[in-house]
């Protein structure tokens, strides 16, 4: 469409003396007069438009998974068919679980892929470990000293040696089966910083680790957490939820800090930390004496057996006894204590039972990190918001709560190896039996007590130096080459951690790896593939392709083919064991590739897909590449109901009184309602409020829900003084961990970490807005600019955990959003890590590094944190009580002091709170059975 | 559907359902291939209220694709037009980079793009439009809130939640008929002028802009409990665009047409004897000098200056640019066929080119006036007395210029009307600054000239020296050439302030 042109201007034109207008192509229309969101998908391979200069592009759109946050949203991406390379990026129309949507992390990816500054090729160690200085090196040297090391290891029996620790998984199973292939117990994770306490409090109450809400069809939601902006799953939940309140429903949220989630809530309860779960019970209380329960669901599914036959056992087993019981149990729990508990006012709580009461079992309640990994016992919180959902009614039921296993889908692979016969201290140490689940923050603590070590330690999308707490630690192990014999870092940008790498190997983005990966984001299950868009669009021509690396950036690499190529380097000629599970299903005895290991699960192991593919006359493999995802179904509700199928010849045995049925000694299900049905993976297949499992395992004090008191209760607290809790978790909508930073239009957005703090607090040490304050915790100290805002309750300080980013002088790292450091050894044994230059624009490939304009990138308080292990769910509890005071003459912004004595301190004395394993105890088990744990052993290896 | 085809295309931002993600920014740059410190949208985050009764909202903010937009109306090559479908667009490829756009749109929408010194801003993805696909920024939206479509077809999504929702615009008052609609915009994120715009961010940092050098004007610094703060927002982008070449261009034009408007005006009152010849003597280089350094200023202040003479040749009528800039060819062309020809002052030929000369050397002074009004974002030239009083400007700086350059032959008889004129621009230099304004940026912007960081200067240097000093010097002190001095100076630095204090009003 062209603007109208004077006479004076044709005529100049044609003269010369200026350019004649250029018509802008146009491409064909989609449909005539309306607009559609995405192009048809029939017309992905062969798509025109223009781009934003109005020059006609040819386009491949090739879907692929998101790799920032876990969600694993669907991602589009638009390669340039002339250019031959990746134009930009959007969401996958078809991904059941993102339709099409994404938040500000899916474009960035682009920033992250064309970041002037990434690994392009494997990178050796150039001298000690930690001077942080690198040179390139090939793969097949990287490859071939990796794996003598490992196979060495493997051979010698030293099978606890040889650890793989992973921050973004984003796949399912692969290296599980990696792992168990080679034989090692060797699988740890970030879990107990993140949500341990969350799934211990809910596995212990309905058997299963996580709650999957159904936002879009609920009439509360009901979030201890922030679901509207961070979270399993940001997008897709914010999109239900959304979904939801348009319809009407209403939201409530529990948080100390008005999070942008809270700033939608209908109703906001700004909570005092660690009294969320007195506020739950007694909205539980509050329900049980009003009569609003679902009383049919707790008679049939509530565990009110076991609860009357260990606590009353004299009492006539008898629902209704139940309830007057546990009535009687949480008869302490008014709204006036839960009040004064959580200090804001009681009409909030009775406002809160009536929104649950209205809203009858259309409740689905999602509490994740915030509180219950913020506090000690945050595993209680947890517990009573599963039991609230179990009260109402709301578990597995349209507009409820359903466990998330319901809605995740785990597929099979060519090859099972067998479960690994050994047990690792390092990552499974005795003294948290409950743990949910590797004790990854401990690592530091654990590694060279009683000569203990780690041969080769790989670390993949992970870096604990930065995101965990105790950061110094970390640095000291990974420098120890007794400690740790080979570290191998497997990472698409540099971080902390790989700086005290041996080898830094890159690995691939969202559009350059492959992976399979479910999320339950819904009431449905699908299954979402990543592949590395250049090869998948080879591959549509009819090309035949090999290796990942052919198509990406430099020497990057994916991380599946990686770990075959290992294997079969570890054990070439198959006498180990593992080099089996990497042989074709398809060509035996040769190596597997990765269109062969997706292609037997796509035609194997994912129900309907191959039907689904057929009917589109493609294979599944093929359908995957080109569709990206596949739902299997949709409206998974009460799948506790289901049916257990007794094959024949098999004798059933049905317990009169618990109802459990039984196979050969074996638990398969219980009796309600006239048949076998599959129930809760409890010990009583029902939602447990008594805990046999806390009890037996040395917790009878926590063996009923109650409000664990948490170490930052108020009475730990003296407001006057300056000392406050410090909320040191929270997400931004903008950034994801450590893997963000070098996207440069999240970090042109996001790139401080103010301490929030509430005008009364900051009047009392006499800050301003904007002023530097001192924050000492238990183990050091840091300091940071104050925010004084009316968006945190008063005695509670908050500081997002995102920023902080830092380098060292003369090395590599992300510029984009990061500080060069220092770290001056002080007296004593305290350390001292000091800012010399905050980011800074730099040259580039890239014009827009030197168009930084942002001087700060936060303030790396991880560091100054001790591990505050919980003695249950073994999560490192994350609230901190901290001395607010206005910095020191000579404090600078960033400084971080830490104390390492303090910090081995810190960890002793939260030790002594474990109840650990004991060999005369529980058959010797290291951990009850029926709980979950990754990477499962054999039952044997259970044992000390 | 009737509108297929005129559709008209607005937007909805509904900010019920607005979790303030950025997503849509982000969205936006990888769409346009943006560079760091371009926003064609942007979040705000507001925050306002005492603990626990404490909201924060969000409001996308961008090119609000008027109606009747001012940017269009302005832009002097068409670049920035309004499309069949109604939408307002961009053409980098005829911009000429003169930043009148950006004093013309009331809500910081546009921008300079660094790597090509043109304007841009929000274009409603045209390009994705006219294959049939909606703006990346809605497609991406998790939240749904971005709802767009055509406002001309009343059974679309859009007219149909327009007719249905109450919503609101930014600065209905500014006549521009926004398309870009918020359901639940609250006012206190949408006025400029209702909030404290922290370089703090929640969880970043702003760059500064121009309008926070005058902040201490806006708001009291230090917190007050509740007050509305904007806790994520972008730097102003149009603050201080123009900037002293513009004030400088605006004297030197006043010089032009003074220097040989006070000749022509002797010419044809009839004046032969010796006042007549000197005038014309100095007043014609003088004028034409002046007005070459008037068009080497607005080349230089151009983005693209070598794209210059598409004012002329790719002209866009209704822009006073334009307009001006024939005016001032004109002007210019007359000034150099008298300096060839030299008619005789006597004659018929001498007469008419005089005749021709006056109305073109007001209208060359006087148009900016209707040009400074073409600029909607800045309420205080507004005022219907600017052309009034740069023409008054304009012999004002004629007869300061001859009290100059010829002091004896000259003073005698123009020292008494340079008085006059002087008090009578004095005078509307108090208007404007002291008079009733008729908005509150407006009354800010005249709050800055007078107290802002530069208020002594309009104290000392514009009303005192220029025109008490230079009244006494032409009167008491007898002094006509540091009367005239004084008199120009008075002129530059009034000019400056205001050019410069409107610019330091935010306008997002």
């Amino acid at each position: 469409m062209e603007q109208h042109v004077s006479w004076i201007e044709k005529v100049a034109s044609r003269l010369g003396l200026v350019p004649r207008p250029n018509p802008s192509p146009s491409p064909p229309r989609l449909e005539d007069g309306t607009l559609s969101q995405y192009p048809p998908f029939e017309r992905w391979l062969k798509w025109e438009e223009l781009d934003a200069s109005k020059t006609a592009r040819r386009y491949a759109l090739v879907p692929t998974t998101c790799f920032n946050c876990e969600a694993g949203c669907g991602l589009l991406a638009y390669i340039d068919l002339d250019e031959g390379s990746v134009r930009k990026i959007e969401g996958n129309p078809l991904h059941p679980g993102s339709r099409g949507k994404n938040c500000a992390k899916g474009p960035a990816t682009l920033n992250q892929t064309q970041d002037p500054e990434r690994i392009l090729t494997p990178m050796r160690r150039n001298g000690e470990r930690g001077r942080n200085s690198f040179e390139p090196c090939s793969w097949d040297e990287a490859l071939d000293a990796i794996a003598s090391r490992v196979r060495a290891a493997l051979l010698e029996e030293r099978r606890d040696e040889v650890m793989y620790h992973v921050g973004r998984p984003g796949h399912e199973g692969f290296v599980e089966r990696v792992l168990q292939a080679w034989g090692v117990d060797g699988h740890n994770s970030h879990t107990t910083v993140c949500s341990a306490s969350a799934r211990c409090g809910y596995q212990l109450t309905w058997g299963h680790d996580r709650p999957s809400p159904d936002f879009e069809n609920a009439q509360l939601i009901l979030l201890v957490s922030a679901h509207l902006e961070s979270g399993h799953y940001f997008n897709p939940h914010a999109q239900r939820i959304t979904e939801a309140r348009k319809r009407g429903a209403r939201l409530v949220v529990l948080d100390p800090r008005l999070s942008n989630t809270a700033a939608k809530a209908d109703l906001w309860l700004p909570t005092r930390p660690g009294s969320e779960g007195t506020v739950l019970l007694a909205v539980i209380a509050i329900l049980l004496r009003r009569g609003q329960i679902d009383r049919g669901f707790i008679e049939e599914w509530v565990d009110w057996r076991g609860y009357l036959q260990e606590l009353h056992p004299h009492d006539p087993p008898e629902v209704g006894v139940f309830l007057k019981r546990f009535g009687e149990h949480l008869e302490s729990y008014t709204a006036e204590v839960a009040a004064e508990e959580a200090g804001i006012d009681s009409a909030g709580i009775e406002a809160l039972a009536d929104e649950v009461a209205r809203a009858g079992n259309r409740l689905a309640a999602h509490i994740w990190r915030a509180a219950a990994s913020g506090n000690v016992g945050g595993w209680q919180i947890a517990r009573a918001m599963a039991l609230l959902t179990a009260f109402t009614g709301a578990v597995g039921c349209q507009g409820g709560t359903s466990p998330a296993a319901w809605n995740k889908f785990k597929p099979a692979t060519f090859s099972t190896p067998e479960a690994q016969e050994c047990w690792n201290e390092l990552i499974w140490p005795r003294e948290y039996p409950l743990s949910f689940y590797e004790m990854s923050h401990l690592l530091p603590h654990l590694v060279g007590e009683g000569g203990r070590k780690i041969d080769v330690y790989f670390t993949r999308v992970f870096n604990p130096v930065w995101t965990f707490p105790d950061g110094l630690s970390w640095m000291e192990m990974l420098k120890d080459e007794n400690k740790i014999g080979l570290h191998v870092a497997l990472t698409p940008t540099w971080n902390e951690t790989a700086f005290f790498a041996d080898y830094v190997l890159p690995m691939g983005h969202s559009t350059e790896r492959h992976d399979v990966q479910s999320q339950e984001t819904h009431s449905a299950r699908w299954l979402s593939f990543r592949q590395p868009v250049m090869r998948a669009l080879a591959r549509f021509k009819g090309e035949e392709t090999t290796d990942t690396r052919t198509f990406n950036p430099g020497e990057v690499w994916e991380e599946d083919e990686f770990w075959i190529e290992l294997t079969w380097r570890i054990d070439p000629d198959g006498t180990l064991g593992a080099r089996r599970h990497f042989e074709s299903p398809y060509r035996p005895g040769e190596k597997v590739t990765v269109e062969e290991y997706y292609s037997w699960i796509f035609e194997n192991a994912v129900p309907g897909l191959p039907g689904r593919a057929r009917e589109k006359e493609m294979s599944p493999f093929e359908y995957m590449s080109r569709v990206g995802a596949f739902e299997l179904e949709t409206g998974r509700y009460r799948q506790h109901l289901e049916r257990v199928e007794v094959e024949e010849g098999s004798r059933m045995r049905v317990d009169a009184a618990s109802g459990l049925a039984t196979i050969d000694g074996e638990v398969v299900g219980v009796a309600v309602d006239g048949a076998i049905r599959k129930g809760f993976p409890t010990p009583s297949r029902r939602i447990e409020v008594y805990s046999k499992t806390l009890e037996e395992w040395g917790f009878e004090e926590e063996a009923l829900p109650r409000s664990s008191p948490s170490h930052v209760a108020a009475g730990e607290l003296d407001p006057e003084r300056g000392i406050h809790v410090l909320v040191p978790t929270f997400r931004l909508p903008t950034m994801i961990h450590s893997r963000s930073g070098n996207a440069k239009h999240l970090a042109e957005i996001s790139h401080s970490n103010p301490l929030w703090v509430h005008p009364d607090d900051a009047q009392r040490q006499g800050i301003g807005d904007g002023d530097l304050a001192r924050v000492e915790t238990k183990i050091g100290h840091f300091v940071n600019r104050v925010r004084v805002t009316e968006g945190v309750r008063p005695g509670v300080l908050a500081c997002s955990h995102h920023m902080g980013r830092w380098r060292l002088q003369g090395g590599p790292g992300s510029r984009w959003n990061s500080s060069t450091v220092r770290f001056d050894e002080l007296d004593g044994d305290r350390v001292r890590m000091r800012i010399i230059e905050g980011t800074e624009p730099f040259s580039s490939d890239d014009p827009d590094s030197s168009r930084i304009w942002w001087k700060e990138s936060g303030v790396h308080q991880n560091l100054a944190f001790g591990v505050q292990s919980d003695p249950v769910s073994g999560m490192h509890c994350w609230h901190q009580v901290v001395r607010l005071r206005k910095a020191e003459a000579g404090d600078r912004y960033g400084d971080v002091l830490v104390d390492r004595e303090k910090s081995r301190s810190q960890h002793a004395k939260w030790l002594e709170k474990a109840k650990p394993a004991r060999a005369d105890l529980h058959d010797g088990l290291r951990r009850p059975l029926w709980l979950s744990r990754p990477m499962r052993p054999t039952d044997d290896a259970y044992r000390l | 559907m009737a509108s297929r085809n005129s559709p008209s295309y607005g937007f909805i931002i509904d900010n019920r359902s607005c979790i303030g993600c950025h997503a849509c920014t982000v969205a936006c740059k990888i769409e346009h291939q943006d560079p760091v410190g371009i926003n064609k949208t942007w979040v705000q985050y507001l925050e306002k209220g005492v603990h626990p009764d404490v909201q924060r909202g969000f409001h996308v903010l961008r090119c609000n694709h008027c109606s009747n937009a001012p940017c269009v109306e302005i832009c002097p090559t068409t670049s920035l037009h309004t499309r069949p479908d109604g939408i307002v667009d961009f053409d980098s490829d005829r911009c000429i980079g003169c930043k009148a756009c950006m004093q013309a749109c009331p809500y910081d929408a546009i921008a300079i793009q660094p790597d090509t010194g043109t304007a841009t801003k929000c274009n409603y993805c045209t390009h994705r439009i006219d294959v049939g696909r909606e703006p990346a920024c809605v497609v991406v939206c998790p939240a749904e809130s971005i709802i767009v479509g055509d406002l001309s077809d009343p059974s679309s999504k859009i007219s149909r939640l327009l007719a249905k929702e109450k919503t609101v615009v930014r600065k209905p008052e500014k006549g521009t008929r926004p398309k870009l609609f918020y359901i639940e915009g609250d006012q206190e994120a949408l006025d400029p002028l209702a909030s404290k715009r922290d370089l703090r961010t929640l969880w970043g940092t702003r760059l500064p802009d121009a309008t926070d050098a005058v902040s201490g004007l806006q708001g009291t610094p230090t917190m007050v409990r509740g007050e509305a703060r904007r806790s994520y927002d972008i730097p102003q982008r149009h603050a201080a665009s123009w900037g002293w070449k513009v004030s400088a261009y605006l004297f030197t034009k006043s010089v032009a047409a003074g220097a040989f408007l006070i000749p022509a005006l002797l010419l044809i009152l009839g004046e032969r004897s010796a006042l007549l010849e000197p005038a014309i003597e100095t007043g014609l280089p003088v004028a034409l000098i002046a007005l070459a350094v008037t068009g080497a200023l607005l080349v230089s202040d151009l983005k693209r200056p070598l794209r210059f003479l598409w004012v002329l040749l790719r002209p866009q009528w209704r822009s006073w640019l334009v307009r001006g800039a024939y005016l001032i060819s004109a002007y210019g062309t007359l000034l150099a066929w008298w300096f060839l020809t030299s008619p005789d002052p006597g004659g018929q030929v001498a007469l008419a080119g005089a005749l021709l000369a006056v109305p073109l050397a007001l209208a060359s002074a006087c148009y900016s006036g209707w040009l400074f009004g073409q600029a909607k974002g800045r309420d205080l030239w507004q005022s219907p007395l600017v052309p009034v009083h740069l023409g008054v400007q304009a012999l004002l700086a004629g007869l300061a210029l001859f009290l100059i350059l010829r002091p004896t032959e000259l003073a005698g008889a123009l020292m008494t009307p340079m008085c006059v004129v002087l008090a009578v621009d004095g005078i509307l230099i108090l208007a404007e600054v002291f008079g009733r304004h008729p908005s509150e940026a407006a009354r800010r912007a005249a709050l800055i000239i007078r107290s802002g960081r530069r208020g002594s200067w309009f104290y000392w240097v514009c009303l005192g020296i220029g025109h008490v000093f230079a009244m006494v010097a032409a009167l008491g002190l007898d002094s006509p050439p540091v009367a005239g001095c004084a008199a120009l100076l008075g002129i530059l630095v009034w000019e400056h302030l205001w050019v410069d204090a409107p610019q330091r009003i935010p306008l997002a």
